[in-house]
């Protein structure tokens, strides 16, 4: 999910993400994202996330480990709020707009440009960290034939994720240079203009040291009423990030 | 169906909002760079060979480290920073030769580009 935080000027922070997604049925997704994100001015920042699939549905859906690219998703945020209010607690918002481009090949992705904007709030109290984000994306294109995912309807759909982190460790900050480790849980629901939801439970845990950060998690349906969509039962989610 | 839909997505972007507005209502604020202690260094801007103490707020996580350190990076005199993120200690070396004077206005732009306030300026190391 989105986060209020942005890279410095002049810093690049990569990130790959490899998420496995199990079907009903015995299908399943493989997905590899790669995602940029570029610090040009103190508060602006400019990300590109290009999503890699394998599938192994039934036909007509890609099967067999068929490949392929999903959308190209491009966007700048600009942070509106910065409050530090002593040495660790602070909260930040920020407002983003862009737009996924149609790159997507093997029906893994749409056929048109749909432009997207939103806004994201994160605060940081101590060992608790609280993430608020809401997005609405316009689809100018009719979906997928086949749909995969809830954005692949055709429907304009908005995003709202809510996610909240506890540092496991260290209890107490020091002078050492060290990695913490957190417990995560995110809701990420999604919800169409035609009426379908997608909402998913995501617990997990994130490894964070200065230069590398890498996360573990997994993905539930809570609420999924598509008849369009093989039902998922499960994703697991392995990311690595760095910070240059 | 579609109103109803939409309906929720509003009233879930509107309790994220009443959120975000509630957490964004410090108790306390941080004091401004300008209210120096009795520690903070005075008089003019540019800064002579020694230990420094910046007191940082909003270092709130272990990527806060590199984002600091970059930033210092880039300006010329200043050494590789020891941060003690428990109290927001950011202490540095100032080593100066001709024309190359670090300036207080250049480590407050540094630590607002990685993002973080500048509180004071103290010399010497953390107490």
């Amino acid at each position: 999910m989105p986060a209020a935080t942005a890279p410095s000027p002049l810093v690049l922070i990569p990130r790959v993400q490899t998420r496995a997604y199990f079907y009903e049925d015995g299908q399943s997704l493989l997905e590899q994202d790669l995602r940029l994100e570029y610090g040009l001015a103190r508060d602006l920042s400019v990300s590109l996330d290009l999503p890699f699939y394998q599938g192994f549905f039934d036909a007509p859906r890609p099967a067999d480990g068929e490949f392929g690219l999903g959308d190209l998703e491009t966007i700048l945020e600009l942070r509106v709020l910065r409050e530090d209010l002593n040495a660790v607690d602070t909260v930040r918002a920020a407002v983003f707009v862009g737009a996924e481009l149609p790159t997507g090949t093997a029906d893994f992705g749409g056929n048109s440009v749909d432009p997207c904007a939103g806004g994201v709030v994160t605060a940081i109290f101590g060992r608790h960290g609280i993430d608020a984000a809401a997005r609405y994306t316009f689809v100018t294109g009719d979906g997928l034939f086949l749909p995969i995912f809830a954005t692949d309807e055709g429907e304009d759909f908005v995003n709202l994720d809510l996610g909240y982190a506890f540092r496991l460790l260290p209890t107490s900050y020091g002078e050492e240079r060290v990695a913490a480790w957190y417990a995560t849980c995110e809701v990420n629901a999604i919800l169409t203009i035609a009426g379908q939801s997608e909402v998913l439970l995501s617990p997990g845990l994130l490894l964070e040291a200065p230069n590398y950060a890498i996360e573990l998690g997994l993905q539930v349906p809570v609420i999924e009423d598509s008849q369009d969509r093989p039902a998922l039962r499960l994703a697991l989610v392995v990311g690595l990030r760095l910070l240059f | 169906m579609p109103k109803h839909s939409l309906r929720h997505a509003t009233l879930l972007a509107c309790g994220f909002s009443v959120l975000a507005i509630t957490l964004a209502q410090p108790s306390c604020r941080t004091t401004p760079v300008t209210t120096a202690s009795t520690e903070s260094v005075r008089g003019p801007d540019t800064l002579e060979t020694g230990n420094y103490t910046l007191v940082v707020h909003g270092m709130s996580c272990p990527k806060c480290i590199s984002n600091v350190e970059l930033q210092l990076a880039r300006i010329r005199g200043v050494s590789k920073p020891m941060i003690d993120m428990k109290h927001g200690f950011v202490t540095i070396t100032v080593t100066t030769a001709s024309g190359t004077e670090p300036t207080k206005p250049q480590l407050a732009s540094a630590i607002a580009d990685a993002g973080f306030s500048l509180i004071e300026i103290r010399s010497g190391d953390p107490k």
